[in-house]
C-alpha cells in the first residue's frame, strides 16, 4: 500500500520552500517583507494540511517502514509549525539592516529547517532520523551565520558548524554500532529483539546516539556551542533554535529512548539523571553571570532542556506527559520574551541595562515581560509552574527524590537572574524618555504568549488532557500490554 | 453565596480596574484601592455573620462557608475554599490590616498607579492562603504573595531596596520549593492520591513515622522562613526595614502568620508523628526566637529595625504556645498572632509617621518629644507597652497564655524563656525614654502632630489594642471550640509529652 499521503505535510512545506527560494530572486528590497508574509502563509497552510490527520485519523495516521504519523508527531509538528509562523513574524520587527538582504532564502532556510524537523519527529528509522537532523542542522548553521559582515554572527556559525559536525559524526558511529548488534537501524523491528541481543556493544551504541542528541538540546557537557551560537544569530533566529529544534530533539529522544529502547532496560537511567542534573545547574550557575540577554536566555535555555531532561529519567506515562507540557509551554514563554528583546534590541542593543526603566516608558509591556520570566522560573499560577510541577511529580512518582530536590533549588537560582531582568525594568531609570513604540506583531505574539501562560497557568485541564492524548506512539508496545501495565490515571504508589 | 470567593477576589478586580485606569489620575488610583480594601474588610465582617464558632467536626475541623469545584481533574486537584475558628480571625485581621495600611499608603507618591495593583495582588495571596483547603491552591496562594513583595520592597523601599527585596523573594522560595516537594509526597502517599487537607488528615494513620518526619521537615523549612523562626530570620530585618511603611505593616502583620498558621493546619494536622519528633528542638527554637529576638532588638539604634526584631521575639512567643500542644497553647499562638498583627502593624505604622517627618529613625536623634505631640506620643506609649505585655493591653493575654501553656510541658526552656519579656520590656522603655522624655532636643521644634490620615490608620489598631486586653474573648471566643478540637485530635500521640 503506498502510504505517501502520510508526508503530505513534509511535502508541502518543502515545495514552498524552494517556491520561496525561487521568489527570492524577483522581491528586492522594502518589498521582501512580503516574504516573511509567505513563508507565514505557507507554514498556515501546512498546519491546515495537517489538521486532516486530526479529522481523520484512520487514513491520515499510521505507521510507515520508516517514518509514522502518530499523536506525539502529530503534537510536536503543531508546535514546530507555531515556532515557525511566530518566528517569521517576528523578523518583520527585526531592524539590523544587515540581514536584510535575501529574505527569501531566510524564509526558505527556516522552512526546510522545520521540514527537517517535522521528519525528525516522525521518523522510527535511524537513518531517516539522521538525515533528517542534517537537515535540521545545516539549514541551521546558515541561519546563524546569517548576517554575513557581523563577526559574531560568523563565529558563531563557525562554531555551531564544528561542534554540529562533531556531534553528528558521534551519532552516526553510534548507529553503526547499533546496527552492527541488532542488524537493523528500524526502531520498529528491534524491540523483540534487544532483549535476548542487548550487549555492551549495543548500549555504546546508545549512549552514542544520546550524546548527538545531548548536542543538539544543549545538554550539559555538550552545551558549550550555545552562548555564542545563540548571542552571534541574528535575534529571530536565536528565538527560533532555542524552541525548535530543542522540542524536535525532545520528541526523538522520547521516541527513542522512553518508547523503542527504554533508557531503564539499558540501565542508563542514573546516567541520564547525572547529565540532568548537570544541564540545569550549569544552565543556571552559569547564566547568573551574564549581561547580555541573549546569552542569558541562551544558558536559561540549556537550564529548560535540564528540567525537561528529568521527564526522560523517570520514563513513566507521567515524564512523557510533562515533557510534552513542558515543550507546549515553553514555547510560548520563551517566544514572548523574545518577541520583547527583539522589539528592545532595535533601538537599545541586547546587554541587560536596554531593560532599563522600560516600567516606565511602556508599563504594560514590562508586566508582561515580567509574568514570562516569572513562568520561566516556575512561579505559580502561570504556566511555566505546571508543567514543572508535572515533571516533579513524575520524579517523586518514581522515588527519584534527589532529582526533585536539585531540579527545585535550580528553580530558586533561576530566580536570581529572570528577577534580574525584572529588576532592570522595573528599579532602574529608563535611558531614554518617550514610549517604546511597539508594532502590532509585537503586540500581538506577546498578547498570544500571555494569554496562552495564563491560560495553561489557570485552566491547564485542556492542555493536560491533550498532552495525555497526544503522548500516544505508534507502533502500540507489545499489542498495548505495556499500556496495560501502567494505568493511564492513579499511577503507582510509592513507597 | 461564595462569600470565601468574592473576598478572596474582590482585590484582584480593584487591582485589574486600577491597572486600567490611566497612571496621571493618582486620586482615583487611590479612591478605588481604599474602596475595594474597605469592601474586602466589609465582606470579610459578613463572614463573623453566619459563622458559627461552636460548629466543630468531631476528628477533623468542620469548614463552614465551603466552596469546593473540580478545578484541574488531571492533577486530582479542588478549588477548596472553607474556614473554621482557626483562620477566620487571621482573615479578619488581614482585611482589616490591608484596609488601614492603604490608607496609609496615600502618602505614597511615585508610580501609584503599580503600587497599588501590586499591593492589592498582594492581598489576594494573602486572604486565600487562609482560605484554602487544598494543598495545590494553599502553595498557589503561597507563591502569589512573593511576587508583590518583590515589586513594594524593591521600586518603594529605602536606600538597600534592591537587596532586600531579592533577598526575601530567593530566602521565601528556597523554604517554599521544599514545601512543594512536601505537597507531591503527600500525594502520593495518600490513596486515592489527593491534595485535600482534610482527607490528608484522615489519612495519615497509615504512614510510617520515618515518611512523616521528612515530609515535615520539607513543610518546616518553607513555613520557617515565613515565620520567620531562627536560623532562617536574617531576610526579615532586611527587608521590614527597607519596605515601605505600609508594606513593613502588612510584612509583619500578616505575611508572618502565614508559617504559624502553616504549622498548626498542616505540619502538625496532616504530619502529628513528624510534628512530635520536631518538639523537642520546636522550644529550644523558640527560645532562641524570643531571647536572641529581644536581644538583636536591644542593639538597634534604629527604631524600625528594632520593631523588626521585636517580631522575630514575638513570634517566638507563637512558637512556644505551639510546643505546648495544648488548647491553651494554640490558643494563646492564635491570640498572639492576631495581637501581634494589631500592635506590630501600629508600631510601624507609628514609626512610619515619625520617619515622614524627622527623616531619621534614629533613636537617639530625638528626645522629650513626649511634650511636643502629645497624642502621637500616648499612640505610641500605649503600643509600646502592648507590645511589652502590659497586663490590661492585648499583647499580655497571648503571651501569658503561651508562656502558661508550655510551663505546663517545658519547665526548663519556658523559665528561660521569660528572660525574652524582661529584655522586651527594657528595649521599649529605653526607647520610649531616648524618644520622648528627657530634655527636649530643639532640632525638631517643627515637628508636626500625626495628622488626621494617619490617625484614621493608627486609631483603630490602639482602639483593639485596648478592647483585645480588657475583653479577650472576643477572639477566644471564635478560636475556642475549633482549638479543643485541634489540640484534642491526636490526643493518643502526644501523651508523652502532656
Amino acid at each position: 500500500m503506498l502510504n505517501l499521503h502520510l508526508l503530505y505535510p513534509e511535502i508541502g512545506l518543502a515545495v514552498f520552500a524552494l517556491v520561496l527560494l525561487t521568489a527570492d530572486l524577483f522581491f528586492k528590497g522594502g518589498k521582501g517583507k512580503f516574504l516573511y508574509f509567505l513563508g507565514v502563509f505557507s507554514a498556515c497552510l501546512t498546519l491546515g494540511i495537517l489538521g486532516l490527520a486530526y479529522s481523520s485519523p484512520e487514513t491520515y495516521q499510521g505507521l510507515g517502514t520508516m517514518w509514522t504519523v502518530d499523536p506525539l508527531a502529530l503534537f510536536f509538528k503543531v508546535l514546530i509549525l507555531a515556532t515557525v509562523i511566530l518566528v517569521l513574524l517576528l523578523s518583520v520587527e527585526y531592524k539590523p539592516e544587515a540581514a536584510h538582504g535575501h529574505l527569501g532564502s531566510f524564509s526558505a532556510l527556516v522552512l526546510l529547517s522545520a521540514v527537517g524537523m517535522m521528519l525528525l519527529v516522525s521518523a522510527v528509522d535511524l537513518l531517516l532520523i539522521f538525515l533528517a537532523l542534517e537537515l535540521v542542522s545545516i539549514s541551521s548553521f546558515i541561519l546563524v551565520g546569517y548576517e554575513r559582515k557581523d563577526l559574531r554572527s560568523s563565529e558563531g556559525a563557525m562554531k555551531y558548524f564544528i561542534i554540529g559536525a562533531f556531534s553528528s559524526a558521534l551519532m552516526v558511529y553510534g548507529i553503526s554500532l547499533f546496527y552492527g548488534s541488532m542488524g537493523t537501524t528500524r526502531l520498529t523491528e528491534i524491540y523483540p529483539l534487544f532483549a535476548q541481543r542487548s550487549s555492551a556493544m549495543f548500549i555504546l551504541g546508545c549512549l552514542l546516539i544520546l550524546v548527538g542528541f545531548g548536542f543538539k538540546i544543549s545538554m550539559a557537557p555538550f552545551h558549550l556551542w550555545v552562548a555564542d551560537a545563540y548571542e552571534g544569530a541574528p535575534t529571530p533566529v536565536t528565538a527560533f533554535l532555542s524552541v525548535a529544534p530543542k522540542i524536535a530533539g525532545m520528541a526523538v529522544l522520547l521516541r527513542v529512548f522512553t518508547h523503542f529502547v527504554p533508557l531503564a532496560s539499558l540501565d542508563l537511567s542514573h546516567v541520564l539523571c547525572f547529565l540532568a542534573m548537570l544541564t540545569m545547574t550549569v544552565g543556571n550557575c552559569t547564566a547568573i553571570f551574564q549581561t547580555n540577554v541573549k546569552r542569558l536566555l541562551a544558558y536559561s535555555s540549556i537550564a529548560q532542556a535540564g528540567y525537561m531532561l528529568i521527564g526522560f529519567v523517570t520514563g513513566g506515562i507521567l515524564g512523557r506527559e510533562g515533557v510534552l507540557l513542558y515543550s507546549l509551554v515553553y514555547l510560548f514563554m520563551n517566544l514572548g520574551i523574545f518577541a520583547v528583546v527583539i522589539h528592545l534590541g532595535n533601538e537599545d542593543g541586547y546587554e541587560l541595562d536596554a531593560f532599563d526603566g522600560l516600567a516606565k516608558r511602556d508599563l504594560a509591556l514590562a508586566l508582561l515581560s515580567t509574568f514570562f520570566l516569572l513562568s520561566l522560573a516556575g512561579i505559580p499560577p502561570l504556566a511555566g509552574f505546571i508543567a514543572k510541577f508535572r515533571l516533579f511529580q513524575s520524579a517523586i512518582q518514581g522515588g527519584w527524590y534527589w532529582l526533585a530536590v536539585v531540579g527545585v533549588l535550580n528553580s530558586v537560582i533561576s530566580v536570581y537572574y529572570y528577577m534580574s531582568i525584572a529588576h532592570h525594568m522595573f528599579f532602574r531609570e529608563p535611558r531614554r524618555a518617550e514610549p517604546a513604540r511597539r508594532g502590532w506583531i509585537v503586540t500581538g505574539t506577546v498578547a498570544l504568549a500571555t494569554a496562552a501562560i495564563f491560560l495553561f497557568g489557570l485552566y491547564p485541564e485542556p492542555a493536560l488532557s491533550t498532552v495525555r492524548l497526544s503522548a500516544e506512539i505508534l507502533p502500540a508496545r507489545a499489542a498495548g500490554a505495556a499500556r496495560a501495565a501502567a494505568p493511564s490515571t492513579g499511577p503507582a504508589l510509592l513507597p | 453565596m461564595e462569600l470565601l470567593s468574592t473576598i478572596t477576589f474582590l482585590p484582584l478586580l480593584g487591582g485589574l480596574v486600577i491597572l486600567c485606569v490611566p497612571k496621571e489620575k493618582v486620586g482615583l488610583i487611590r479612591g478605588l484601592a481604599i474602596f475595594t480594601t474597605a469592601a474586602t474588610f466589609a465582606a470579610s465582617l459578613f463572614l463573623l455573620g453566619g459563622f458559627d464558632p461552636n460548629l466543630v467536626g468531631e476528628s477533623i475541623p468542620k469548614l463552614q462557608y465551603v466552596e469546593q469545584l473540580n478545578w484541574i481533574p488531571s492533577l486530582g486537584v479542588h478549588y477548596f475554599m472553607g474556614v473554621d475558628g482557626l483562620s477566620v480571625p487571621i482573615i479578619l485581621l488581614t482585611t482589616l490590616l490591608s484596609f488601614l495600611a492603604a490608607i496609609y499608603s496615600i502618602g505614597i507618591e511615585t508610580r501609584v498607579k503599580e503600587f497599588f495593583f501590586w499591593y492589592l495582588l498582594l492581598e489576594v495571596g494573602m486572604i486565600g492562603v487562609f482560605c484554602a483547603m487544598d494543598l495545590f491552591l494553599f502553595y498557589l496562594f503561597w507563591e502569589l504573595t512573593l511576587v508583590p513583595m518583590y515589586f513594594l520592597i524593591g521600586v518603594w523601599g529605602g536606600p538597600k531596596k534592591e537587596f532586600a527585596a531579592i533577598k526575601f523573594f530567593l530566602f521565601t522560595l528556597f523554604g517554599s520549593v521544599f514545601m512543594l516537594l512536601g505537597i507531591l509526597a503527600l500525594y502520593f502517599a495518600s490513596t486515592p492520591h489527593t491534595f485535600n487537607m482534610l482527607e490528608l488528615m484522615q489519612a495519615n494513620g497509615s504512614w510510617s513515622r520515618s515518611f512523616q518526619i521528612v515530609v515535615f521537615i520539607a513543610f518546616y523549612l518553607g513555613l520557617a522562613v515565613k515565620i520567620p523562626a531562627f536560623p532562617f530570620h536574617t531576610w526579615l530585618p532586611l527587608a521590614h526595614v527597607e519596605a515601605p511603611t505600609p508594606v513593613s505593616v502588612i510584612l509583619a502583620g500578616v505575611l508572618l502568620k502565614m508559617g504559624v498558621y502553616g504549622l498548626i493546619r498542616i505540619s502538625y494536622s496532616i504530619l502529628p508523628a513528624g510534628y512530635e519528633w520536631f518538639l523537642p528542638y520546636l522550644i529550644i527554637i523558640a527560645f532562641i526566637n524570643i531571647v536572641y529576638g529581644a536581644l538583636c532588638a536591644m542593639a538597634q539604634t534604629d527604631m524600625k529595625k528594632m520593631v523588626a526584631y521585636s517580631s522575630v521575639n514575638h513570634m517566638g512567643y507563637c512558637l512556644l504556645g505551639l510546643a505546648a500542644v495544648s488548647t491553651t497553647g494554640f490558643n494563646g499562638a492564635i491570640f498572639q498572632m492576631i495581637t501581634h498583627g494589631i500592635i506590630t502593624g501600629a508600631l510601624f505604622l507609628l514609626v512610619g509617621v515619625l520617619y515622614d517627618r524627622a527623616h531619621t529613625r534614629d533613636i537617639t536623634a530625638f528626645g522629650g518629644l513626649g511634650a511636643k505631640l502629645p497624642v502621637y506620643s500616648g499612640i505610641m506609649a500605649l503600643t509600646c507597652f502592648a507590645s511589652l505585655g502590659l497586663p490590661g493591653l492585648a499583647g499580655f493575654v497571648g503571651e501569658f497564655m503561651c508562656f502558661l501553656g508550655a510551663f505546663a510541658y517545658w519547665k526548663f526552656w519556658t523559665t528561660l524563656s521569660v528572660a525574652g519579656i524582661l529584655i522586651t520590656a527594657a528595649f521599649f522603655l529605653r526607647m520610649m525614654q531616648k524618644v520622648f522624655l528627657g530634655p527636649f532636643n530643639e532640632k525638631w521644634k517643627d515637628l508636626p502632630e500625626i495628622n488626621l490620615r494617619e490617625l484614621i490608620a493608627v486609631g483603630p489598631l490602639a482602639v483593639l489594642t485596648v478592647l483585645f486586653g480588657v475583653w479577650p474573648q472576643l477572639i477566644l471566643g471564635l478560636t475556642d471550640p475549633t482549638v479543643k478540637m485541634i489540640s484534642n485530635m491526636y490526643e493518643h500521640m502526644f501523651q508523652l509529652v502532656r
